[in-house]
Order: structure tokens, then sequence, then C-alpha cells
């Protein structure tokens, strides 16, 4: 008799969790103002979609961590998975782990360094990185030009950590900018790591401005660190009319500051977009389908002109 | 000079014998630091570190920018070191501080927050208009409110349980980290009032920080508080034996540590204009370099805020001194890991010294 109950229980259980499909997200931190917009894209969009359960946990920055936690996902027996890597070169244990339990995972966000050599049932669903300091260098290259600088114009960079693949690449893509023949009137004085961070930004533009030098231009790997420069500026009495700023990620702090005409030019990443993505592309792997393993979903250019029809999207 | 005798019961001033004050130390390498970087700039950079002798762009000879700039970039840490201050002298520590700057700047932001954000409704509101364009006084009680509040848990486990200061502390650090985050899921809170925005506008950071200097300075110096407070870290037992209410003074001592990085929080919130959940992440532990190179024994009893100051400038002529030689972030990490080390083991090396001098 409790043979019967338990077997039938056990029954019971497997069709429930055939029906309903499981997702463990791994995020590589919680306190990250673009990861959590990712995050909550990702839950919103689970919240629409008949009999999905995700579960995220917080890496913390934590390699080790992270790994632990897909092959707790793979133990309590997810439909699949879905990592935004701590270090996009320690990826490898991560896929392996996933693909011997023929779990299917999803990188979404910060670029797998085996991207090129994913296992059949992963994919990696992002934004192309080179897009976003291209755009913010080559406008702030263009702004430079009409306000008639092209004889020569001065700069500072601000880099995030050192450690972020998104800062190196955004870092060169300004070099990169100022390589081009149109570009190569710009000249950058110094360039420094903030560590994303405003506050970080804001004091080391102040001692940029303390050397006494004098420049138009400040390129910074994000938002937060572009405010932190004007920030710094404003209080130093420059008048943000005659200095160029660009910043990456269209935040709604930026935009009121493009608004208020602070800032220059930012670049919109479709953040609830790619969690969106990374979540369809999830289910449809679970589900046998086919799917595209590199899923890209573009960058948008945000200036005075068109800064309106992104206030309501971060 | 066998005149210099004061005539006090035979004894005669010996110069030799007289102590050198322990600041007096942290003051002279703070110079030899600003001399370092004087030296490298005029033979790398051909530019002078501290002085401006092309052009007086403030009228003066020195580089005003770069002088406010070294302060202003610890003062924040600065006032958090405070605290860190006099509860390194009662004999405990404190790891909370960071996370504690970071959900009380959560916690006050979101009651500073202003209705209009360039004549469109604020785009970050938390809850909603009717708690919006509160007077600044709400914010900023309840923001003391969750540093003190924070402190006194620390405290009251500290004393009442008795577990290591380290590990009730290090439970706070992550705990409250976990309360930032969760406070507005994740998300930043930005665009205060004006009058919020005033508290960390421009140097008000480095007058807070001198104002609750000497003020901490002077009550560690002359009140009841202060003696108690160099008593229990000296020897606890002893203190408790002559009377002192040890728990209840930790618990106190705790709760203004907590206060101290409370009141941090809301100026880097307003200096920031906005609050985001990794902020002060590692405050703490520049809080506590800065007391440690100011001579403030981890072994607790002994130590100064005026020595903590020269150890905040100390951090401050660091990090601009790199900027200013253009050398990366890495060396500046490496350097400051060096500095906090070679701090300590300098203090080790004096106490000995006084120890066998009897």
């Amino acid at each position: 008799m409790t043979k019967t109950l338990i077997v039938a229980g056990v029954a019971a259980l497997m069709t429930t969790s055939a029906m309903a499909q499981s997702i463990g997200v791994s995020m590589a931190r919680f306190d990250d103002n673009f990861l959590t917009t990712l995050r909550t894209g990702m839950e919103d969009h689970a919240a629409t979609l008949d009999g999905v359960d995700i579960q995220v946990e917080d890496a913390q920055d934590d390699v080790a961590a992270q790994l632990d936690q897909i092959n707790n996902f793979i133990a309590s027996g997810v439909d699949a998975i879905v990592v935004n890597a701590v270090d996009t070169n320690a990826v490898d244990a991560m896929s392996k782990a996933a693909e011997d339990a023929g779990v299917p995972l999803v990188y979404v966000n910060r670029e797998p360094a085996n991207v090129d050599s994913l296992p059949d049932n992963q994919a990696f669903v992002a934004s192309n990185e080179i897009e976003s300091g291209t755009l913010a260098a080559f406008e702030a290259c263009k702004m430079l030009r009409s306000m008639g600088y092209a004889g020569g114009a001065k700069g500072y960079m601000l880099m995030g950590q050192l450690s972020n693949q998104a800062a190196v690449q955004r870092s060169k893509d300004v070099e990169d900018i100022i390589g081009i023949d149109m570009c190569n009137f710009i000249t950058l004085i110094d360039k420094q790591t903030a560590n994303w961070s405003r506050d970080e930004a804001s004091d080391l533009m102040t001692n940029f401005i303390s050397a006494g030098d004098e420049f138009q231009v400040v390129f910074a790997n994000n938002d937060e660190m572009a405010l932190g420069a004007i920030q710094a500026l404003k209080a130093a009495d420059y008048d943000m009319a005659d200095i160029v700023v660009v910043g990456v990620d269209a935040t709604q702090d930026a935009l009121q500051a493009l608004q208020a005409g602070d800032l220059d030019a930012t670049v919109f990443q479709d953040a609830a977009g790619q969690g969106a993505g990374a979540i369809d592309a999830a289910l449809a792997l679970a589900n046998g389908e086919d799917v595209d393993q590199k899923v890209y979903i573009p960058f948008q250019l945000v200036t005075e002109a068109n800064v309106d029809d992104f206030t309501s999207k971060n | 000079m066998a005149e210099t005798s004061h005539g006090t019961g035979g004894l005669t001033f010996d110069a030799k014998k007289r102590s050198w004050p322990n600041e007096a130390n942290v003051f002279i390498a703070l110079i030899l630091i600003l001399l370092a970087f004087e030296a490298l700039g005029m033979t790398f950079r051909d530019q002078s570190f501290l002085f401006d002798f092309n052009e007086a762009r403030d009228g003066t000879i020195l580089n005003m920018a770069r002088i406010k700039i070294i302060i202003l970039q610890v003062s924040i840490v600065g006032i958090i070191a405070l605290g860190a201050t006099q509860v390194i002298i009662s004999g405990g520590i404190d790891l909370s501080a960071g996370s504690v700057v970071g959900l009380t700047a959560m916690v006050t932001m979101s009651f500073a927050q202003t209705g209009m954000v360039n004549g469109n409704p604020n785009p970050k509101s938390l809850f909603g208009p009717e708690w919006m364009d509160l007077p600044v006084i709400l914010p900023v009680l309840l923001g003391l409110i969750v540093g003190i509040g924070a402190g006194m848990i620390n405290g009251l486990l500290i004393a009442f349980t008795r577990i290591p200061p380290f590990i009730a502390t290090l439970g706070m650090m992550v705990a409250a980290r976990g309360a930032a985050q969760w406070w507005s899921r994740g998300q930043p809170v930005s665009f205060p009032t004006e009058s919020f925005a005033a508290i960390g506008d421009g140097m008000m950071p480095v007058v807070w920080f001198a104002g609750l200097a000497i003020l901490f300075h002077l009550i560690l110096k002359y009140t009841v508080y202060g003696k108690h407070t160099y008593a229990i870290g000296s020897n606890e037992d002893a203190a408790r034996m002559s009377g002192i209410k040890v728990a209840r003074h930790k618990t106190l001592v705790y709760a203004i540590a907590g206060a101290l990085a409370g009141f941090s929080a809301i100026v880097l919130a307003s200096k920031n204009l906005t609050a985001q959940t990794g902020m002060g992440l590692m405050y703490e532990l520049d809080a506590i370099a800065m007391a440690v190179i100011g001579g403030v024994s981890l072994s607790g009893g002994r130590g100064s805020i005026i020595g903590t100051c020269i150890g905040a400038l100390i951090f401050g002529v660091i990090i601009s001194g790199f900027t200013f030689l253009r050398l990366d972030a890495y060396y500046q990490e490496m350097v400051k890991g060096v500095i906090i080390v070679g701090a300590v083991v300098l203090d080790q090396w004096r106490q000995q010294r006084a120890s066998l001098k009897g």
C-alpha cells in the first residue's frame, strides 16, 4: 500500500516537473546596476511565460562560487542554466560540467572565451561589445570636429576594472577610433581606472584637473564614471558646453545628464532584451529546438537628439 | 645642559629620555612621502607635485587644486576611520563599516529624492510621489538611525555574547550588504533634493571630516568616555575591576562607530547624488589601514585621532601622487599594501624598543 503510494507520488512529481520548466541563473554579481536591469529583465520575462520557474544566484564575482552554483543547479535537476560569467576566461569548467550532464547552458552579456567552440546545446546572448565603445568614441570625435578642434584636441580616458573584458574592449575601441585618419587629431593625456565607480571617477578627474593641462574630451568606459567626471568638472568651474564627455550604458542618471546638456553621448545596451533573449534561448535549447549559437542584441547611440526615446527603456 | 632643571623634587629634564610622540613619526613619514613625489615629479615629469611655479592659478605658489583633492578623496573614508580608531583603541575591530555605508546610503537616499528632474517626474522614484521632497532632516536622521542600529547590534553581540569582534562584525558586513541589495532589489536610487545634495557638495566632506576629527579628538582626550576606551583596550580585566562598565561601554563604542559610518554614507550619497548597493565596498579595510598607519595599535589601548588623520593624508597623497606620475592602478595597490605592512612593522619595532628602555 505504502509502496504504491510512493510510486504514485514519484510519478506525480515527475509529471509536474516535466510540465514546469526550471531555469537556474548564476549572475556575476547583484550589486551592479546594468546587471540588475538584465536580471530583472529575465525575471520579468519568465513571469510572463507559463510554467517557467527561474532561480537566480549571486556569484559575488567569485569564479569558484559560480562553478559551485552551476554544479548545484545540475544536481537539483534544472532544465537549463543561464550564466553571466564572472571571468570570461574561466568558462571551460562550466561548459564541460553542463555538457557532461546534458543540461543546456546559455551565456549572457559577457562573451565567454570558448564562444567559437561551444558544445551543441550551449549558446551566447549579448550585444557585440565592439560596437559600444566605438559608437561613443566616434560620436565624440565628430562633435570635437564640429566644435572646431580638428587641428588638435586632448583628452582623458576613465577605464573600468582592468580585469574586465568590457573595460579592455571599450578602452581599445577608443584607442582604435583616435587612430583612424578622421579622428587622429585627438591625443590622450592619460588613462586610468576608476573601477566603474562614480565616486572614484570624480576623485580621479579632480586629480587630472589638478595637473593643469588643457583638454577638450573625456572618454568613460561607463556612464557612472562619465557622471563622476562631470561632477568634478563642474566643481572646478568648467563650462560643460566646452568639454565633450561620453559614456556607455544609457542609465537613467546618464539620460538625465544628457537632457541637462552635461553629458554629450552614451550608448544604450538593451539589458532587459538580453535577459529575455537568454531565457528564450535556454527554453528553446531545453525543448530541443535549433538555436543560433550567437545571438546579438544591437547597441544604439544616444545623443541629445534621440534621448527622449530612451528615458523609459532602462 | 645642566641648567634645564625644572626643580620638581630633584627631577631634571633629560632630553635623551624625552619620548617622541608617535604622531611625530607618522608626520615625518608623510613629509618624506611628499618629498619623494616632489623628487620623482621633478625627475620624470618635469613638474612639481605640490607647487605651481609657472602660473599662480589661485594666487598662491601652491597647487591648491591638488592639495584639495588629496584631502577630499580621503574625507569620506576618513570619517569611518574616526570610528575605527575608537573601536581599535578599545581592543576591538569593525569589519562592517563598508557594508553599513552601502545600506545607509540606500535608505537615506530613498527618503531624500526629489519629485521632479529636469521638469520630468523622478524616474528612480522608490516609494511614490508622497515620499518625495521631504525635509532634509528626515533622511539624515533615518541614515544615522540605521548606522547606530547596526553599530549597536555589533556592540551588543560582542559585549553580551562574548563572541570575538571579528566574527560579530563579519556577520554584520555580510548581512548589511545583503540588506542593501534587498532594499531596492539592487536598483540604484538617484536624484536627491537640493538641500540633501548640499551636505556633500564641493569641499563639504572635508569640513565634516575636520569637524568630526576635532570633536572626537577632544572627546577621546578629555572625557571619561575617552579614558575608559583606552583603559578597556589596554587591560580589559583591570578596567572591569576598577569599576568600568565594560559591556555597556563597548556597546557605546560600536554604536558611535556605526553612527560615523552612517554619517559618512550620507555624505557619500549626497556627494555622488546617488546611492548604489555596492557603495562603500572595502571602505572598512581602508579605514582600518588609515588608523594603523597613523599609529593605532591593533592590540588596543594605543593610538590617537591625530595619528589617524595623518594616516588618512598619507593615503590621499599616495593616490594623488600616483595619478600625478601617471602610473597604473596596479602599482598603487601594491604600494598601499607595502605601506600598511611597513607601518605595523615600524610600530612593533618602536614598541619593543620602548619596553626595553623601561
